[in-house]
């Protein structure tokens, strides 16, 4: 064996790697050699060094190979990534379209139809408002037109009765709250207001149960719907101006 | 021989000590009696105006009358009952505001204070009370506007305004004055008579309601184009060209048209 050889066995002499016969080989060229002895001693140091001074860093083992697999994992994780990124994007903006052209002719026929008839109707109910003015003598007898029975049988519009209805229900809220505002006030009234008071709510809220009366008998009675819907302001406003009395 | 009998009457005999302590007593009595005590405290103001001013009152209890004059000032007059009422006319410009409710929140009882306001005749007013009755007279500016929260009359005389606006619940309601071509004219009633009294070649779109008694008298405005509808309980229609509109509601009570 040359000194190349015997350099190469000299880690694992000091790791005491190395079998008897070996060992023992090793041992004695080293004796000899002051080369051999000189990169001996280098190793020696090296060891020692590290042994002592970087004991409490340590360093995990075979760093280099631990740095390429890591670099391994990223670089493969990173085209990955790259390509659902690009997917969820193409997904998202041609999604609609891709799903769209798989439609059937039926479909696209319905589609097209529905879309058709939305835009008559929502045309036929602008025109409508456009060419009506709010006359109150134009109204007939309150009943809905053709146009607006259509509108509330698709679901679209409200009749007359469900807006008065709605309205009615918005004027009972606020009327409760009134009442409510009324009664922490009413104590600091004097008798005559109160009997005031109570004789005019008494005649609104007569008014109130006869026209409710006549509601329940004939619901699309208009006249009867609109004069509730007085009465019941009237109650609102007297409610409210004399809460801030 | 006649014999007169004469019943003399002797005043009682009161010794001079006594009388004394009355008097002292009296008018320890009356001194002690605050001044608020008396019945009636009065207000009076008057602020120069514009032709065209406008009169804002929002009253609590009271009359008011508002009468239009030649003269261009707005003069102010109030009678205040116990408790009184605290009255801060603002005068801004081109309008005179009067809000007895707000100035008087959260007092408690405040007495009736019962106004009489002189305004120019081309002036605009708007009046409101909670109780009492509205009487404006004499004017013929833009705009009258007389709404009772709860019960009064509303009595409107001798006016030539393009808007109307007279509203009560439990009350009368009277409006006396010329129909303007383009004006609107609202009055509205929970219970009592209204009566509209207007010329005879007045031209407006009608639409009266009175949905309990269905008691609507047109007497000379009565025409073809007349029409009953709900069973008579509202009445649409055109008297002459129809350029103004005249909107009549009275849920309990009756509607009368009158030649004047």
């Amino acid at each position: 064996m040359n000194c190349g050889n015997y350099q190469n066995l000299i880690s694992a002499y000091l790791d005491g790697e190395l079998d008897a016969g070996t060992w023992r080989s090793v041992e004695a060229h080293l004796e000899q050699c002051d080369e051999c002895t000189r990169v001996f001693s280098e190793f020696s140091t090296i060891l020692e060094f590290c042994d002592e001074a970087y004991a409490a860093e340590t360093e995990p083992p075979n760093p280099h190979a631990l740095w390429c697999r890591i670099n391994n994992i990223i670089e493969s994780e990173i085209p990955e990534m790259q390509r659902e990124t690009v997917s969820t994007e193409a997904r998202s903006s041609a999604g609609f379209w891709n799903t769209g052209l798989n439609l059937s002719a039926g479909q696209v026929a319905s589609a097209v139809a529905g879309i058709a008839l939305i835009s008559s109707l929502l045309t036929i109910v602008a025109f409508k408002n456009l060419s009506t003015p709010a006359d109150p003598l134009a109204g007939q007898d309150g009943e809905d037109n053709v146009v607006e029975k259509v509108l509330a049988d698709l679901g679209i519009g409200d009749t007359q009765v469900d807006r008065y209805e709605r309205r009615l229900r918005e004027q009972r809220a606020a009327i409760e709250y009134w009442k409510n505002r009324v009664e922490v006030r009413r104590a600091s009234w004097n008798s005559d207001t109160r009997l005031v008071f109570d004789r005019n709510l008494n005649e609104i809220d007569k008014a109130v149960s006869e026209y409710t009366r006549l509601l329940d008998e004939n619901p699309h009675d208009t006249i009867s719907n609109e004069m509730l819907d007085s009465a019941l302001k009237e109650k609102m406003e007297l409610l409210r101006e004399f809460s801030e009395l | 021989m006649k014999r007169i009998l004469y019943i003399t009457c002797q005043p009682p005999k009161i010794s001079f000590p006594k009388g004394i302590l009355m008097i002292v007593a009296a008018i320890a009595i009356f001194a002690a009696v605050p001044q608020d005590s008396f019945a009636q405290k009065n207000f009076n103001k008057t602020y120069p105006a514009s032709k065209n001013v406008r009169l804002n009152l929002v009253n609590r209890t009271g009359t008011v009358t508002v009468q239009g004059w030649e003269r261009n000032e707005v003069r102010i007059s109030a009678s205040l009952e116990r408790p009184f009422a605290q009255i801060e006319p603002q005068n801004l410009s081109g309008e005179i505001r009067i809000n007895v409710v707000q100035d008087n929140h959260g007092r408690g009882e405040v007495g009736d204070a019962n106004f009489t306001i002189f305004v120019p005749y081309n002036s605009t007013v708007d009046i409101e009370t909670r109780i009492g009755n509205l009487n404006v007279s004499n004017v013929q500016g833009g705009f009258v506007r007389a709404h009772i929260t709860s019960e009064g009359d509303v009595t409107l005389t001798n006016i030539s305004a393009s808007k109307v606006s007279a509203k009560n619940l439990i009350g009368d309601i009277f409006f006396d004055g010329v129909i303007r071509s383009g004006g609107t004219y609202f009055f509205k009633s929970m219970s009592g008579n209204v009566n509209i009294r207007i010329p005879l070649e007045s031209s407006f779109k009608l639409l009266a309601t009175a949905p309990s008694t269905r008691n609507i008298a047109l007497g000379s405005f009565s025409n073809s184009s007349m029409r009953l509808l709900g069973t008579g309980r509202r009445v649409v229609g055109k008297v002459g060209s129809g350029s103004a509109t005249v909107t009549v509601e009275n849920q309990r009570g009756t509607i009368t048209f009158l030649r004047r």
